[in-house]
């Protein structure tokens, strides 16, 4: 078969794919492979993978004389086809920020001065190893922690192998709540704790609780994709949107209905328009009936009898009830669960609110059965690496790991991570203080809320070692920095999943020589492992990274599943085969399956086992529960005060009253934008310049106010004002803006940084600043995301 | 002759401003920075312009990227003293950076405010130097700049089919914001050729163009959110 050009674009489906596709600038065979030396005045485009984000991108980086000079799309990744989103095109000024660090750095000084000594790599393993035999040394190997932030894959092992062999059971996930996807409502309803694949390419009707969908999704390009599909993709089936939200946000705004609602009170409608799918017969009943566990009331094995989510939601969530909560007329919550239950396939979508309320959400796709269907909710399976080999943990490394865990949580994997116990225990020293603190990949003191909470427990702890390739908040206060490569300079594995549940396993691979001394946090740790010796050597048997990669991968080959990267028609064929049973990849042995994932970008496994029932359901009852039984075998810690059934099923938790309504009289939204959305973005112009597009602001935080309201407080448009809430007070340009609800005022996060680059540095204010610390029982977070704040001129 | 156009689907663009930082890549756009975006002196050849009309709770919102409308009767060209800018036979809207002498009556005329003025030499820490664009110019202080629709793209993708001795296809030259845009937003291509995907979008229902009660012929289409 002979397939030109022009059968390509229509092969393409979406126009705009095959555009980027067909693209005669990249055509696959024209990919040079990365190892080639870099002859002068040669122009190479080099596939990897974008760190700017969590997204999971393959880029082409194009490379002129041994300088990147351009970021483009990897049309052959699946993630993103040959787009990108700003944060991804920005990479080029990840990589060449001026401010850089650029050697290990040790503190000289005080903590927080920020005077620093550039020292030797061998200075600094030696600074390192030394602190860390003496903790060894002393039993004390517990008291080694590592704060690890938002990154995916083998690098994570690697930690967690380290600190298995180290004695340490004290791995904190510092992955913020509200950055997160709704993992505690897919926990509470499948028994799975990670991050579910939302099908939305093929929903035609999807109901947004306050998820930023087109702003801050884990994997943006991947839904800006789906959202072009969703609306156009499918000829004369226009996917419709609606938006749940106390802002007129960008999704808001392209959304074709926007509901504005009281802060946080996202999890009651859902559970209003619950009670309307079931009044009205409206939900699915085959699959109420086969696949979900606490429905209707049931008995328990000691012969108790508990009450059903049917009865509860129809005694205790009337739409008038409902409406007054939430500001939402009760016309539109019923208009809504119609809507909603009749247009399908339907999809409703949270945020990492507190866990009843991501489970109120949740279990309106119970109601309409779109779970494990197209368009529905579907769990990915994982990348299949190769297990790390077996090894025998000396005694002190045994001793250590049975120590409790600094945040109250047990074990090194199966566990919720608390970091914010983390922060409070350090400073009450109960179970014990921290004597050495790592940072991999994350800033607590910017992108927690109340970071002085944080600022508080560094004090307490002797040594602090930060990873960071950029000087930031965090790492101000550190005692040694061991700068990491940027994504464009390292070796690394990017595990993630499409939108359709498809596992990918993208490669991150050097496009440029390391432009300064620094060197992969990767590298490090088997370095250090190796100067500790003894069972580290069995423990973490490679030499470098790219050895962790190639051994993890060996799995891939053996999986017999999926195939490298390729076009289109390609892939369509693998897909066909597999359904039949055959699998016949690109490559015939595991070398030729790394080199072709380099060519290429990455292996994919382009097919959903739809009604595998055992990997959909792993709560107890294999079931979709209505009533979280699963939470019984978290419930050690005090979960909630009433043991009744209602504090298991989906419910609304009315927020501590937090401060005087009277003398704070207005609630507080915290928002996110595309460009900004964290630290490891933060020196980068190109961003910062385009902040928020809706206000035309750039460089500066602003606080949006509704007309009336600033008419009332006597704060014109471009005022500068305190907000000031019980815990702090920022200053802020004010924007009078129609999409700000009258009692509701809202900052976006992303700039506000004590310390970091000349383009991040005293730049704006950080919102979270004016946030408590009330912590959520299960998941260790701060309850309240809207705190109650005053404005006044500045 | 080739007749350059671009069509964005505003029911599919999702306001990410993906198209205004490839733009900035691409044509060595020059950092503003905090103090003088204050002033207003931020360049962009393509922004993302918000139309925010109404009161709450009744708002109509719409986001609409805009680049260079390389119109066919351009209000700017005619202005233009030192003929620093005008229509080339393909229908772009060219300046010439190096004619230009600053005077902004092209920026003054435009109606669609696409024309930016460079108030300083635009700088880059040493660092950033060498990962400039080698493909396009860097402007200088005093001169008017705008976008070109990436039109040394053309110029490379004519030599190249001309090395691989073939006609220019229409995946051959696009330019930077429309290869970027993730939910496939932008088309761009012939609008004299009648089959190509710009001049059947352009002919849609929903197509529409801003401002067009001017006259000025713009070539870029916009097709209207909704069904």
């Amino acid at each position: 078969m002979k397939i030109n050009r022009r059968d390509f674009l229509k092969m393409g489906g979406g126009a705009g794919a095959a555009v980027a596709l067909g693209g005669g600038f990249w055509k696959w065979s024209q990919f040079p492979v990365a190892e080639k030396p870099n002859a002068p005045g040669v122009e190479k485009w080099i596939p990897t993978i974008c760190g700017q984000c969590m997204g999971g991108c393959g880029i082409l980086v194009r490379v002129i004389d041994g300088w990147a000079v351009n970021i483009a799309g990897n049309p052959l990744h699946p993630v993103n086809r040959g787009t990108l989103c700003p944060k991804g095109i920005a990479g080029l000024q990840g990589l060449y920020d001026p401010d850089r660090i650029r050697t290990p750095l040790k503190r000289i000084g005080k903590r927080g001065e920020g005077q620093w000594q550039p020292i030797s790599w061998v200075e600094a393993l030696q600074m390192v190893t030394s602190s860390l035999k003496e903790l060894r040394k002393n039993g004390e190997s517990y008291q080694l922690m590592v704060l690890g932030g938002k990154y995916r894959g083998l690098m994570r092992s690697l930690w967690e192998r380290f600190l298995e062999a180290f004695g340490s059971p004290n791995y904190i996930d510092n992955q913020f709540q509200w950055e997160g996807t709704p993992t505690e409502g897919l926990f509470l309803t499948q028994g799975i704790y990670s991050t579910p694949a939302y099908d939305l390419e093929n929903v035609q009707y999807l109901l947004s609780f306050g998820s930023e969908l087109l702003e801050s999704y884990w994997s943006p390009v991947q839904v800006l994709r789906a959202y072009g599909y969703f609306r156009r993709g499918k000829p004369g089936q226009r996917g419709k949107l609606v938006q749940i939200e106390p802002r007129l946000s960008i999704t808001g705004i392209k959304a074709d209905e926007w509901i504005p609602i009281q802060p946080g009170a996202e999890g009651i409608l859902a559970l209003g328009i619950a009670h309307m799918i079931i009044k009205e017969g409206l939900y699915k009943k085959d699959f109420a009936s086969n696949h979900t566990f606490g429905f209707e009331g049931w008995t328990d094995e000691n012969g108790k009898e508990h009450l059903g989510f049917k009865e509860f939601i129809l005694s205790e969530y009337e739409p008038n009830v409902v409406s007054k909560k939430t500001g939402v007329p009760v016309d539109t919550v019923i208009r809504l669960a119609r809507e909603f239950a009749t247009n399908q396939p339907s999809l409703a979508i949270g945020y990492r609110d507190r866990p009843f309320h991501q489970m109120a959400v949740s279990v309106l796709n119970g109601l309409t059965g779109s779970i494990d269907t197209t368009g529905g909710i579907l769990i990915p399976r994982n990348v299949p690496y190769q297990a790390f080999p077996p090894f025998k943990k000396d005694t002190i490394a045994q001793k250590g790991l049975d120590k409790e865990r600094i945040d109250g949580g047990k074990g090194l994997r199966r566990v919720i991570h608390q970091p914010y116990l983390f922060a409070q225990n350090v400073l009450s020293g109960r179970p014990y203080k921290p004597k050495a603190l790592f940072l991999y990949y994350t800033n607590p003191l910017f992108s927690n809320p109340k970071p002085d909470l944080f600022s508080k427990a560094f004090a307490e702890i002797p040594f602090i070692v930060s990873f960071s390739p950029y000087m930031d908040d965090s790492t101000h206060f550190a005692d040694l920095v061991l700068p990491d490569h940027t994504p464009l300079e390292r070796w690394q594995d990017d595990p993630l999943f499409l939108n359709n549940g498809f596992p990918v396993l993208g490669i991150r691979q050097p496009v440029v020589e390391p432009l300064y001394q620094t060197k992969a946090t990767g590298d490090v740790l088997l370095t250090i492992a190796k100067l500790l010796g003894g069972e580290f050597r069995t423990a973490l048997p490679w030499n470098d990274f790219k050895e962790v990669m190639a051994y993890g991968f060996k799995g891939i080959f053996e999986a017999k599943r999926g195939d490298v990267f390729g076009l289109q028609f390609e892939e369509a064929w693998t897909r066909l085969l597999q359904r039949g049973g055959w699998w016949a990849p690109s490559y015939k042995t595991t070398e030729e399956l790394w080199k072709l994932i380099q060519e290429r970008g990455g292996w994919w496994d382009p097919l959903y086992d739809f009604g595998e029932w055992e990997r959909i359901f792993q709560t107890p009852s294999k079931k979709f529960e209505f009533y979280a039984q699963g939470l019984k075998r978290l419930a050690s810690s005090p979960l909630s005060k009433s043991n009744g059934d209602p504090s298991f099923l989906p419910h609304w938790e009315e927020p501590k009253k937090m401060s005087d309504e009277k003398l704070y009289p207005l609630h507080l939204h915290i928002f996110k934008t595309m460009a900004v959305t964290g630290s490891r973005n933060a020196n980068q112009p190109w961003l910062s310049e385009n902040f928020g597009p809706h206000l035309l602001e750039r460089w500066i935080t602003w606080v949006e106010i509704n007309p009336h309201t600033a008419k009332e407080l006597g704060i014109s448009e471009g005022d500068w004002v305190w907000v000031e809430s019980t815990f702090g007070k920022i200053q802020a340009k004010a924007r009078l803006y129609q999409g700000a609800m009258p009692d509701v005022v809202n900052i976006p996060f992303g700039l506000g940084h004590a310390s970091g680059g000349r383009w991040a540095k005293d730049l704006g204010a950080n919102p979270y600043h004016l946030l408590g610390d009330d912590l959520d029982p299960l998941t260790g977070n701060p309850i309240q995301r809207s705190p109650r704040v005053k404005i006044y001129k500045a | 002759m080739h007749r350059w156009g671009m069509v964005i689907d505003l029911d599919k663009c999702s306001g990410c401003q993906a198209c205004v930082v490839a733009c900035h890549a691409e044509n060595n756009i020059g950092i503003i920075g905090p103090e003088e975006s204050a002033k207003g002196r931020t360049i962009s050849w393509i922004e993302l312009i918000p139309y925010i009309e109404g009161e709450y709770p009744h708002i109509k919102a719409r986001l609409l990227p805009r680049p260079c409308m390389h119109c066919d009767h351009p209000p700017c060209t005619k202005v233009c003293p030192v003929n620093a800018t005008y229509k080339n036979e393909e229908g772009l809207v060219a300046q010439i950076n190096y004619r230009c002498i600053g005077c902004r009556y092209c920026t003054t005329a435009c109606p669609y405010t696409v024309k930016y003025f460079n108030w300083y030499a635009p700088q880059w820490p040493k660092e950033m130097k060498g990962s400039l664009n080698r493909d396009v110019s860097i402007r200088t202080k005093g001169v008017v700049e705008k976008c070109t629709f990436c039109s040394h793209r053309l110029l490379k993708a004519r030599e190249k089919v001309k090395a691989e001795g073939r006609d220019l296809l229409p995946e051959d030259y696009i330019p930077a914001c429309v290869q970027a845009c993730p939910g496939g937003a932008m088309y761009f291509g012939d609008l004299n050729d009648p089959f190509s995907t710009v001049s059947t979008l352009s002919r849609e229902r929903r197509a529409f163009r801003l401002m067009e009660d001017l006259g000025t012929e713009p070539k870029v289409y916009y097709l209207s959110e909704g069904m």
